[in-house]
C-alpha cells in the first residue's frame, strides 16, 4: 500500500500490520491495536512497537502512548470520520514526535488537512494511489489557522 | 465593510483551481460519488430534484454593491434570473449545472466571494444581526467578530469532517434577531460587572427533528478568549459527537446526553489547556478587523429634510416608512427593509434585474453595501430621511415595497418539495394561498407583528419551530398535510411552539391562519397586546378550539 512519508512516496516500509486472526510475529517491527498492545505490553517490551488506535478507544489511553511507542497509526474508518484529526493535533500537543501515520481512508482530497493536523506519515490506498496525490500538499498555499506544527493563524500575519 | 487581504483572496482563487480540479476528476470517474459528495457540500452544491443547487456564501449577510451585481450577473448567465436568499443569509441559486460550477466559483472569487462551507458537516457561514451597527441598543458591532470567526472557521483542517453540520450567530445587543439560541453555537456580546465587554455562549441550540434551545455554557467569555473556546467547544464535539445516526449527531444532542454541566467541564478542561496559545486574539489584532467597520462617513445635516411633509402628502408612502423602515441610531438617518416577500412570489427569491436595482439603490443612498436578513429580506442600512421617498419610489417600480415586514405575509419559507429533494410537502404553493387569503382583509393592518414560518419538511429550515406560527408539511399517503405549532419565537424571548392537534389538510392551511388570527383579536386584551403575549397567556387550548371548533 503506497505510504507517503513527509510528502514523499517511500518503497520500503519496516512497519508490518498482521491480520486480525494472525499470531504476533516473532520478530520485527509490528503495528498492534490499542487493546492487543495493553494485554501484551510486558511480553513485547524491547520490540520495535507501534499501536494503532481510532475514535472509539479511550483518549486517555491514547495519549498515553506517547513516550512508549515509535509509532501511532490513526484509523480513519471512513473518510467521513473526522475524529482523527482531533486525536492527532492531541498527540502532538502532548508533545509526542515519533511517527504519526494515517491509516484507512486516507485519500487525495484530506491529505492537507492531515499533514496540518500532525500526520507526518500517510499511507494512501493502492487503488486511489497516482503521483498526482501529492499535488494535494500544495493546493492550497494559505491558511488562516494554525496547526500542529505552525500556530500562528494568518490574519496577524496579513 | 472587510476588504480582502492578499492572503484572502489567494485563498478563494485556490480555493476554486481546487474544486475545479475535484469536480474533474469526478467527472472522469476518479472520485466515488460518495467522496465527491461530500466535497461538493462543502463548497454548497447540492443535487436537488430539478437540477443542482449552489449555495453562495454571504458572510454574516454583508454585501457590497459590486458584490449584489456579482450575483445578479450569476443568476442571469448560469441560472433563470433569479437567486433565493435564505435563513443563513446566503442566495441560493437552483438552476446551475454541475459541471459549471467551477466557472460561477472563479466569477465569485473576482468579487471576494465564495461558496465554501455553505453545506456539508463542517462550520458554516456565521450569521448576526442585519442592523449590526445601525440599531441604538447595541452594545458592540458584532460583525469583526464574525470576520474573525469567518476566517478562523474557513477551511479548518481539523474541523472539516465534524459528526454533523455546525453553525454560529453572534449578536451585539439585547435584541436578537439572528435566532442565536436555536444555533449549536451563540454568542451574545454582554458587559460583565466590571463593566468589561465580552461574550454569554451558548452551546447545543437547534431545529430539526429535535429542537432545543441553546444552554448558558460561558455567562463571560472575554473576547480574546473567543477563538480557543470556541476550538475547545468544537473539539469536544468532533471526538464525542454522535457518528453513527445523522439524525442523533448535532451537538445538541451531545450536550442533552452529557448533561451540559458535564459538558462544560470537558470544554474548559480542554480550553485549560490551549487558552495561552497563539489562538488568544492580541489587541492589535481586534482592532485591526474593527477598523474595517468603521462607521461611514454620516452627514451632520441629514436631519434637514422634507420627510414630514412627505409623509403626510403620500398615504402609501407612510404606510411602507411605517412599516418597513427602522430608526437608525444616528439622527436623519433611517434603516431601510427591502421585502423580499412580494405577493404571490416565492419568499427570498429575487431576479437579477431587482438585484442590479438594490445594487444601485445602495450605490445612490447607502453607502454601498446591503445586508441580507436570517428573515429572508434585504436591507439598506443608512438611508438619509431625505432620500426615503426616492428610495421608496424607486423600491416600489421594482416590486420591492409590500409594506409587510414583520406581518403575517412576511413568512420565512423553505423552497419546499417543488425544488428541494428533501422535501415532503409543498410550501410555495401554501405561501401563495396565504397571499391570496389575506392581501385585502382590513383586520390585518391591526394585528401587529406577527412571525409565520413554514418548512416542507421535519429538517425545519424555515425554523417553523420557532414562528408565531409555525408550519410543518408532512405527507401522508402521498397528500400534502400541514401541522401547526403556536408561540414560538426565535429573539430575546426564545421559545418552541407549542402543537396544536392534528394536521391540516392543504387547501384549509389558510383558513386555519384565519381562525387562529380572529381567535388572537377576541382573546387580546387590547390592540397593544401581541399574538406571540396571547398566546403565551392564554396557552394554545383556545385557537384550538377555533381551529378544530367544527369537528366537535
Amino acid at each position: 500500500m503506497p505510504l507517503i512519508i513527509d510528502r514523499t512516496p517511500v518503497a520500503e516500509d519496516k512497519w508490518i500490520t498482521p491480520a486480525e486472526d494472525q499470531a504476533i510475529p516473532a520478530d520485527g517491527a509490528i503495528i498492534l491495536p490499542l487493546a492487543q498492545w495493553l494485554e501484551n505490553r510486558d511480553a513485547l517490551a524491547g520490540r520495535e512497537i507501534g499501536v494503532q488506535v481510532n475514535g472509539d478507544d479511550d483518549l486517555d489511553q491514547v495519549l498515553a502512548l506517547n513516550g512508549q511507542v515509535e509509532l501511532i497509526a490513526v484509523e480513519f474508518p471512513a473518510f467521513t470520520d473526522g475524529r482523527g484529526f482531533s486525536i492527532a493535533r492531541l498527540l502532538r500537543r502532548a508533545g509526542y514526535k515519533g511517527q504519526l501515520r494515517a491509516v484507512g481512508d486516507v485519500t487525495q482530497d484530506r491529505l492537507a488537512h492531515m499533514e496540518r493536523c500532525g500526520f507526518d506519515a500517510l499511507q494512501v490506498p493502492e487503488d486511489r494511489f497516482k503521483p498526482e496525490v501529492l499535488n494535494a500538499f500544495d493546493e492550497m498555499s494559505v491558511r488562516y489557522q494554525g496547526g500542529a506544527s505552525v500556530t500562528r493563524p494568518a490574519y496577524p500575519q496579513s | 465593510m472587510y476588504q480582502y487581504t492578499e492572503v484572502d483572496q489567494k485563498l478563494v482563487d485556490e480555493r476554486v483551481a481546487q474544486y475545479r480540479d475535484q469536480t474533474r476528476r469526478y467527472l472522469a470517474g476518479e472520485l466515488p460519488d460518495e467522496e465527491f459528495r461530500a466535497l461538493r457540500l462543502m463548497n454548497g452544491l447540492y443535487i436537488q430534484r430539478q437540477a443542482p443547487m449552489l449555495r453562495v456564501a454571504v458572510p454574516y449577510g454583508l454585501m457590497s454593491s459590486n458584490q449584489l451585481r456579482k450575483l445578479a450577473h450569476i443568476a442571469r448567465t448560469y441560472d433563470k434570473g433569479y437567486g433565493h436568499f435564505t435563513t443563513r443569509t446566503n442566495i441560493q441559486y437552483n438552476w446551475p449545472t454541475l459541471e459549471s460550477v467551477p466557472d460561477i466559483l472563479a466569477e465569485l472569487a473576482q468579487v471576494q466571494m465564495h461558496a465554501i462551507q455553505t453545506s456539508g458537516n463542517c462550520i458554516r457561514n456565521t450569521t448576526t444581526d442585519p442592523y449590526a451597527g445601525v440599531i441604538a441598543s447595541e452594545l458592540e458591532d458584532p460583525r469583526p467578530w464574525c470576520e474573525i470567526i469567518r476566517q478562523w472557521s474557513t477551511l479548518h483542517p481539523e474541523f472539516a469532517y465534524l459528526p454533523r453540520k455546525f453553525k454560529i450567530a453572534v449578536t451585539g445587543g439585547p435584541e436578537d434577531r439572528a435566532a442565536s439560541q436555536v444555533h449549536d453555537i451563540g454568542l451574545h456580546l454582554v458587559k460583565n460587572d466590571a463593566g468589561e465587554t465580552g461574550f454569554e455562549v451558548l452551546v447545543g441550540g437547534g431545529l430539526g427533528r429535535t429542537p432545543v434551545i441553546g444552554k448558558q455554557i460561558n455567562p463571560f467569555l472575554a473576547p480574546q478568549d473567543l477563538l480557543s473556546y470556541l476550538e475547545a467547544i468544537i473539539r469536544v464535539y468532533n471526538l464525542n459527537g454522535r457518528r453513527d445516526n445523522k439524525y442523533k449527531a448535532r451537538i445538541k444532542i451531545l450536550v442533552n446526553a452529557m448533561g451540559i454541566d458535564a459538558f462544560r467541564e470537558q470544554v474548559e478542561a480542554e480550553w485549560a489547556d490551549i487558552r495561552e496559545s497563539d489562538l488568544r486574539l492580541s489587541q492589535g489584532e481586534i482592532e485591526k478587523v474593527k477598523a474595517q467597520f468603521a462607521p461611514p462617513a454620516y452627514e451632520a445635516d441629514a436631519t434637514n429634510n422634507d420627510l414630514h411633509a412627505q409623509l403626510t402628502e403620500n398615504e402609501e408612502f407612510r404606510v411602507w416608512f411605517e412599516r418597513n423602515t427602522v430608526q437608525h441610531k444616528v439622527a436623519g438617518y433611517r434603516i431601510v427593509v427591502v421585502s423580499l416577500k412580494p405577493y404571490l412570489k416565492a419568499p427570498g427569491d429575487i431576479t437579477d434585474i431587482q438585484m442590479e436595482a438594490v445594487a444601485d439603490l445602495a450605490d445612490r443612498f447607502s453607502f454601498g453595501e446591503i445586508r441580507a436578513t436570517h428573515h429572508q429580506n434585504l436591507v439598506l442600512a443608512d438611508v438619509k430621511q431625505g432620500d426615503l421617498l426616492e428610495v421608496w419610489k424607486i423600491l416600489h417600480a421594482n416590486n420591492l415595497a409590500r409594506p409587510n415586514i414583520g406581518t403575517l405575509t412576511d413568512m420565512i419559507v423553505c423552497p419546499g418539495f417543488d425544488f428541494c429533494g428533501l422535501a415532503n410537502a409543498k410550501t410555495l404553493n401554501i405561501a401563495e394561498q396565504i397571499n391570496e387569503k389575506f392581501e385585502n382583509v382590513d383586520y390585518m393592518h391591526d394585528i401587529g407583528e406577527i412571525r409565520l414560518n413554514m418548512s416542507g419538511c421535519i429538517n425545519a429550515c424555515a425554523h417553523h419551530h420557532v414562528g408565531h406560527i409555525g408550519i410543518l408539511g408532512v405527507d401522508k399517503k402521498g397528500e400534502d398535510w400541514y401541522q401547526f405549532t403556536l408561540g414560538g419565537s426565535s429573539e430575546a424571548d426564545a421559545a418552541l411552539g407549542k402543537s396544536i392537534g392534528k394536521a391540516i389538510a392543504a387547501d384549509e392551511v389558510a383558513n386555519t391562519i384565519e381562525k387562529i388570527l380572529l381567535a388572537y383579536i377576541d382573546q387580546r386584551d387590547s390592540e397593544a397586546e401581541s399574538f406571540l403575549e396571547v398566546v403565551r397567556r392564554v396557552g394554545v387550548e383556545p385557537f384550538k378550539e377555533a381551529v378544530y371548533a367544527a369537528d366537535h
